[in-house]
């Protein structure tokens, strides 16, 4: 019995210095516990103290917000664009005030977590200095300090769980607070933004005052301007009208002359038909007087006497005379009533045809025309022939009595510019045909006086004529816009230069 | 130059210009058988009368009284039977475009009737001589006026 006792004791023994390990062990555990819970207390005082800054934070943030929300409303009204993004930025704020309060709730919570945890840990620590002293008393207590130890274990992981939640809950806090970092540097930058576009507001608001001041300065300008402008209208309506009766009265005169001037032009007509008719019918009894007279001349000429005679003659060469006037008037008649019909015309084959027509006086005359320099022009041909007939026939007619009558008719086209007469222009191109002859010639002083109507150098008693056939040349010239000049010297020849346009 | 019996017409409606016309055939001894109209519609009725013999000839004066020569010119001209008598136009005015229209109708010659008997006379042979030698034949322009004076 005592063998076996001995070895009871022996293992109880062994049991109790186990147990004293365990229980030197246990402490052990429990100071590292009371350390760490320690910690952690330390750690949820920091996390609360970070809490209570980032509520002042986000105070600020709303206080700046109600600031900015001034400054906005400070700002144009117009600008919508900025209230709305006040109100977006308003929004904000409440967001971030309700998830201030959360957390403030959840700190709460966790603070309240805390203190349970520290009342949790005094109570353990005054446990194990409890069962410290009843350890070495109690070996049943063992068992109950085991089931303790078991749970204080479970604690501990329920702590160890409770910590990791802390971590994680202060990560997530960490994380909330970079959030709200950014959001403030974004709101800041916003801000920033807000018064770039505000102060550019501004200086827009200046523009457009001074641009408002500059149109009320145009607009007065304007307003004098239109009232000036009225007042011109007001002036010129009046010279309008007072125009107005001048126009209608000159409309009036215009139709007074017109009509006055169709009425000369009939008359005219009517005179130039007149003169023409009556000359033409003058023709034939005139004629006919000379028939008979030289019928009497030639069949009565033993009945009558010198004196006789010589009355007959005289009647014979006034009854000529007559003659020539009319044709001269019937010529210059012909030039006034026909149209001015414009031809481009050969001038050589209206010279053939003219020297055909006075080819007994160019015989009597011994006469030569030398006609070969000439080319075509634009002419009215019946005219213009009755033009060349009369210088011809004028040249013929005052040719030297001892020398044969010469002429040189030529023409070529030349520029006004080389002409020198102010009559002409210096940018058309003119005909220019010369018709030279070696007769008698004149004094240089009547080389105008030749070309009026009725105009004689000579008596009727040494060459015949009626003064028309040059009047009736310039007429034609004048038909064809053009100029005669006439050049000679007395018993040197005649020179007569005629220019015409070249194309009418 | 002898001619032979020439069959004369003149339409004329001036007295005097007839008697000059039959005296000066008188006094040149031209044989001939001489008739006068003194107006257009009296030629044409006159020439268009079947039984009237073709003058060698006719003396055509412009201005008569209901027919002028004009007139009488180009219808002789149209008329197949009547176009080759040689006609000669009498005027007293000498107007260039109105001869060349002249020739170109058809007519033989042109006589501007001078003031002098004596030219007239010459003329009118001149005519006869120039008819007898080529009846038919129409001369150019440039033969067509027998005149000794002219505007």
């Amino acid at each position: 019995m005592t063998k076996i006792n001995k070895s009871v004791e022996d293992e109880l023994i062994i049991a109790r210095q186990e147990l004293a390990f365990q229980k030197v062990e246990k402490g052990k555990r429990a100071a590292e516990l009371g350390i760490a819970n320690i910690e952690l207390v330390f750690q949820d005082e920091e996390k609360e103290k970070r809490a209570a800054e980032l509520v002042i934070a986000n105070k600020e943030v709303v206080f700046q917000n109600k600031e900015k929300e001034k400054r906005a409303a400070e700002l144009i009204i117009a600008n919508k664009e900025v209230v709305f993004q006040n109100k977006e930025k308003e929004d904000r704020a409440a967001e971030l005030i309700i998830a201030n309060k959360e957390l403030i709730f959840q700190n709460d919570e966790k603070e309240k977590r805390a203190a349970e945890l520290g009342i949790a840990n005094i109570e353990l620590v005054f446990q194990n200095k409890e069962k410290e002293n009843r350890a070495a008393e109690l070996i049943i207590a063992n068992k109950e300090l085991v089931f303790q130890n078991e749970e204080k274990e479970k604690r501990a992981a329920e702590l160890s769980i409770a910590n990791t939640e802390l971590v994680f809950q202060n990560e997530e806090k960490e994380k909330r607070a970079a959030e709200l970092i950014i959001a403030n540097k974004e709101l800041a930058f916003q801000n920033e933004e807000k018064e770039k576009r505000a102060a550019e507001l501004i200086i827009a608001n200046k523009e457009l005052a001074f641009q408002n001041e500059e149109k009320e300065k145009r607009a007065t300008e304007l307003g004098i301007a239109n009232i000036e402008l009225a007042f011109q209208n007001e002036e010129k309506e009046k010279r309008a009208t007072e125009l107005g009766i001048a126009n209608i009265e000159l409309a009036f005169q215009n139709e007074e002359k017109e009509k006055r001037a169709s009425e000369l032009s009939i008359a005219n007509k009517e005179l130039l038909a007149f003169t023409y008719v009556s000359s033409h019918d003058l023709q034939e009894p005139l004629r006919k007087i000379q028939t008979f007279c030289s019928i009497i001349l030639e069949n009565e000429n033993e009945n009558l006497s010198e004196k006789g005679k010589y009355n007959f003659e005289r009647m014979q060469q006034a009854a000529g005379r007559m003659q020539q006037l009319i044709d001269d008037l019937l010529a210059f008649s012909r030039i006034n009533t026909t149209e001015l019909i414009f031809e481009e015309a050969d001038l050589k084959i209206i010279i053939e045809e003219i020297i055909s027509d006075l080819k007994e006086t160019i015989q009597d005359k011994h006469a030569t025309i030398d006609a070969s320099g000439l080319g075509s022009a634009n002419i009215i041909p019946f005219q213009f022939r009755q033009l060349m007939y009369n210088l011809i026939s004028n040249a013929l007619k005052f040719s030297k009595p001892d020398l044969p009558s010469k002429m040189v008719i030529k023409s070529n086209i030349v520029n006004g510019s080389k002409i020198n007469n102010k009559k002409l222009s210096a940018d058309k191109n003119y005909c220019h045909i010369t018709v030279k002859d070696n007769g008698i010639g004149f004094e240089s002083h009547f080389s105008e006086r030749i070309f009026e109507v009725f105009q004689k150098l000579h008596s009727k008693e040494v060459y015949g004529g009626t003064g028309i056939g040059l009047a009736i040349v310039k007429k034609i010239v004048e038909n064809h816009n053009g100029i005669i000049i006439a050049t000679s010297e007395l018993d040197k020849g005649a020179t007569f230069d005629i220019y015409f346009p070249k194309s009418q | 130059m002898l001619l032979k019996q020439m069959n004369i017409l003149l339409a004329d409606d001036d007295t005097d210009d007839c008697i000059f016309f039959k005296e000066a055939l008188q006094e040149l001894f031209i044989p001939s058988d001489f008739t006068t109209v003194h107006d257009g519609e009296q030629l044409m009725q006159l020439l268009n009368n079947e039984t009237t013999e073709l003058p060698h000839v006719l003396f055509l004066d412009l201005n008569m009284p209901r027919k002028n020569g004009f007139e009488c010119l180009s219808e002789i001209k149209r008329n197949e039977k009547l176009s080759g008598i040689p006609v000669i136009i009498l005027s007293t005015s000498f107007e260039h475009e109105t001869v060349n229209q002249l020739h170109k109708s058809g007519a033989h010659y042109y006589i501007r009737k001078p003031s002098q008997f004596s030219q007239f006379k010459s003329l009118i042979q001149q005519s006869l001589e120039y008819i007898a030698q080529a009846l038919t034949d129409q001369p150019s322009r440039d033969n067509f006026v027998l005149n000794t004076q002219c505007n």
